[in-house]
């Protein structure tokens, strides 16, 4: 088995949560997944701070980023890790129902790697999922810095 | 001057005046020669006077010495001894002299009164001119629709013409000898001082005001004032020269209200629109979840459980599916739907030839095979959005493709049939299986279908897209059809 990047999966929708986990977990990706169920979570892990508070500061391989999240919306999250010296580098997939004009540009515009509209289809879904988690898990080089891929 | 004019237009006028002369002296010693054969003595003297005197009348001093003249020779000829010569006696010197002393002051009283007369008579056609050309002046401003008044320094109205009259209801009898400003309570925009500030150094005052007729109602007037000033440059007077502009102002003020309820409306619609964007936004990202997570499960529990479940079970499974995957397309349908009036419009020059040939390559597939006769004409390039009318050209063929299916021989024909100053007319027609006429109305509504699902597949949102891009350039869309004859499609799409 190759040796797989950490996944940040930010999702408050816990069903959504179960079948990206079911499709990671067909292809043998969920190991490495750390789940957040908001953006205020997601960001106490990437600072390490909260209950979060002193864990290893390697930062994720990616983060998969959903957009209408509870307390910090996805996009603020994205823009405050763009904004850190040591975060910005973290790719980061939008993962979201939303297929709208002005989420998409915001988010391109805060320099999200890839965007994707989770499909409505239960197979579309489980492929979009286990190709995102090949690709940025697996066969993509994350940056220096990252945990898991060594 | 008339008296002028020469009595006989033809002879000189010299020739006329010193001609009296001599005719009215002839005419004198005749009479004279005359009455002596009737043995009246003496009367020559008078007869000769006379003369004279008629000539300096007629024909002026000159006329009148040659008169004089001619009176003595003939006086002396004709009349003092010795008669039938010239010779003059020295005791007739002083009878002599009385004589012409007499004809100067004839001549001289005659001359004055004659000078009095002319000045006098010059003097009254001059006056007479005068008074013509005042009273066309004064009959003119009458004349005149406008409303012009004078008033001196002190606002004392001098005289007010008929438009005034008619527009506040005073008559000039009336008005003349009033304050102006008490009479028409007039309401000045701005200080008074600062209007007589501007006529007295400019001559002129422009603006409106706001004045009251005699009975009682209100009107507002475009004023223009000028001053008159006399010969030591000292102002005498204020011509004030006005129009009713109230209906004007009445309409502006209409317009203002117009243009207030108008931003009040884009307002709301503004609103409504933020609200629908918002509306949209949260189907968006809200409903397609839960639908995910229908679709999702069941098909985990199709691959869990389906073992375990009989057939009437699996089929309740697929139908769950099936109605999930229905909502789903149904609700991404809305969405570009809703999208297509939401986005801005690019317009650039379109060639429709090269739209339909994109169309047909790209819905290869969709023919499957079929043996379909296409008959494209020429068609025009238009000014629009080219993404948004393939998408009217995707809808128009994939329906002409669908409902032609029953035919065995398909055929499509796309081309334009006007081509107006101010557009184009471009049709689509197909020879399926048409629709009734009588629901046509129906045909362009989201969701609209006039087949059932089992006969023809699709959501019913096409035409209502196709209608939605085509009013969005203004343009309009309308079908003509007959049951099992075929369909066409007509779009007229004005020039830009």
């Amino acid at each position: 088995m190759p040796d797989i990047g950490r996944i940040l999966l930010v999702e408050d929708d816990p069903r959504d949560t179960e079948l990206t986990m079911t499709a990671l977990e067909e292809y043998h990706l969920s190991n490495e997944v750390v789940v957040a169920t908001d953006g205020a979570e997601a960001l106490d892990y990437l600072f390490g701070r909260g209950k979060f508070q002193g864990r290893n500061s390697e930062n994720p391989a990616v983060l998969l980023l959903d957009l209408k999240l509870p307390k910090v919306d996805g996009l603020e999250v994205l823009q405050q890790i763009r904004s850190d010296e040591k975060l910005k580098m973290i790719p980061v997939v939008v993962l979201t129902s939303s297929r709208e004009e002005r989420d998409k540009l915001a988010s391109y515009q805060l320099g999200v790697n890839a965007y994707v509209v989770k499909p409505v289809d239960f197979h579309e879904f489980v492929n979009a999922i286990k190709e995102l988690g090949v690709f940025w898990a697996i066969i993509n080089e994350p940056p220096p810095g990252s945990v898991g891929k060594k | 001057m008339s008296r002028a004019k020469p009595l006989l237009p033809r002879i000189p006028a010299a020739v006329q005046r010193y001609g009296l002369a001599v005719l009215s002296v002839t005419a004198a010693l005749g009479t004279a020669l005359l009455l002596q054969l009737f043995s009246f003595r003496g009367v020559e003297f008078p007869l000769f006077l006379f003369a004279i005197a008629l000539t300096v009348w007629y024909a002026g001093i000159r006329p009148g010495v040659l008169a004089v003249i001619l009176s003595c020779l003939a006086f002396d000829y004709f009349f003092t001894e010795p008669r039938y010569s010239l010779y003059v006696r020295t005791s007739e010197f002083p009878y002599y002299i009385l004589f012409i002393l007499f004809a100067i002051l004839l001549a001289w009283f005659s001359a004055v009164r004659r000078r009095v007369e002319r000045d006098l008579l010059e003097s009254r056609d001059e006056l007479e001119k005068e008074v013509a050309v005042r009273a066309q002046q004064a009959s003119l401003l009458n004349l005149t629709h406008d409303t012009i008044f004078v008033r001196d320094m002190s606002d004392v109205i001098t005289y007010w013409n008929r438009g005034a009259q008619e527009l506040y209801g005073w008559t000039a009898e009336e008005a003349v000898g009033k304050h102006a400003h008490q009479l028409l309570r007039t309401v000045f925009p701005v200080p008074i001082d600062e209007v007589h500030a501007e006529l007295l150094r400019t001559g002129r005052w422009e603006g409106e005001l706001e004045k009251t007729k005699a009975d009682g109602t209100r009107v507002v007037v475009a004023s223009r004032w000028s001053l008159r000033r006399n010969e030591q440059a000292a102002p005498i007077a204020i011509l004030e020269t006005e129009n009713d502009i109230t209906q004007h102002k009445r309409g502006e003020e209409e317009v203002r209200k117009l243009n207030r309820e108008l931003g009040k409306r884009t307002t709301d619609l503004e609103a409504i629109n933020k609200e629908l964007e918002a509306f949209a936004y949260s189907i968006s990202h809200d409903l397609r979840a839960p639908i995910r997570h229908i679709i999702g499960f069941t098909e985990l529990l199709q691959k869990n459980a389906s073992p375990t479940l009989d057939e009437k079970g699996r089929r309740y499974m697929m139908t769950i599916l099936e109605s999930a995957k229905r909502m789903g397309t149904l609700i991404d349908d809305l969405l570009a739907f809703s999208r297509l009036g939401r986005i801005e419009t690019r317009e650039t020059m379109v060639s429709l030839d090269q739209l339909v040939s994109e169309v047909q390559s790209e819905g290869g597939q969709e023919t499957n095979g079929r043996n379909i006769t296409w008959k494209i004409g020429p068609l025009p390039e238009l000014y629009g959005d080219r993404a948004m009318l393939k998408l009217v050209l995707v809808n128009l063929i994939s329906n002409a493709i669908k409902f032609t299916r029953p035919n065995p021989q398909p055929e499509i024909e796309i081309g334009c049939s006007e081509k107006r100053n101010d557009g184009a007319v471009v049709f689509v027609r197909d020879n399926g299986v048409g629709f009734d006429m009588k629901y046509v109305n129906k045909l362009f509504g989201v969701f609209q279908r006039l087949h059932g699902p089992a006969e023809f597949e699709g959501t019913g949102i096409g035409l209502a897209t196709v209608q939605r891009i085509i009013h969005r350039h203004g343009g309009q869309v309308w079908a003509e059809s007959l049951v099992g004859r075929g369909t066409t499609f007509f779009l007229s799409l004005p020039k830009p």
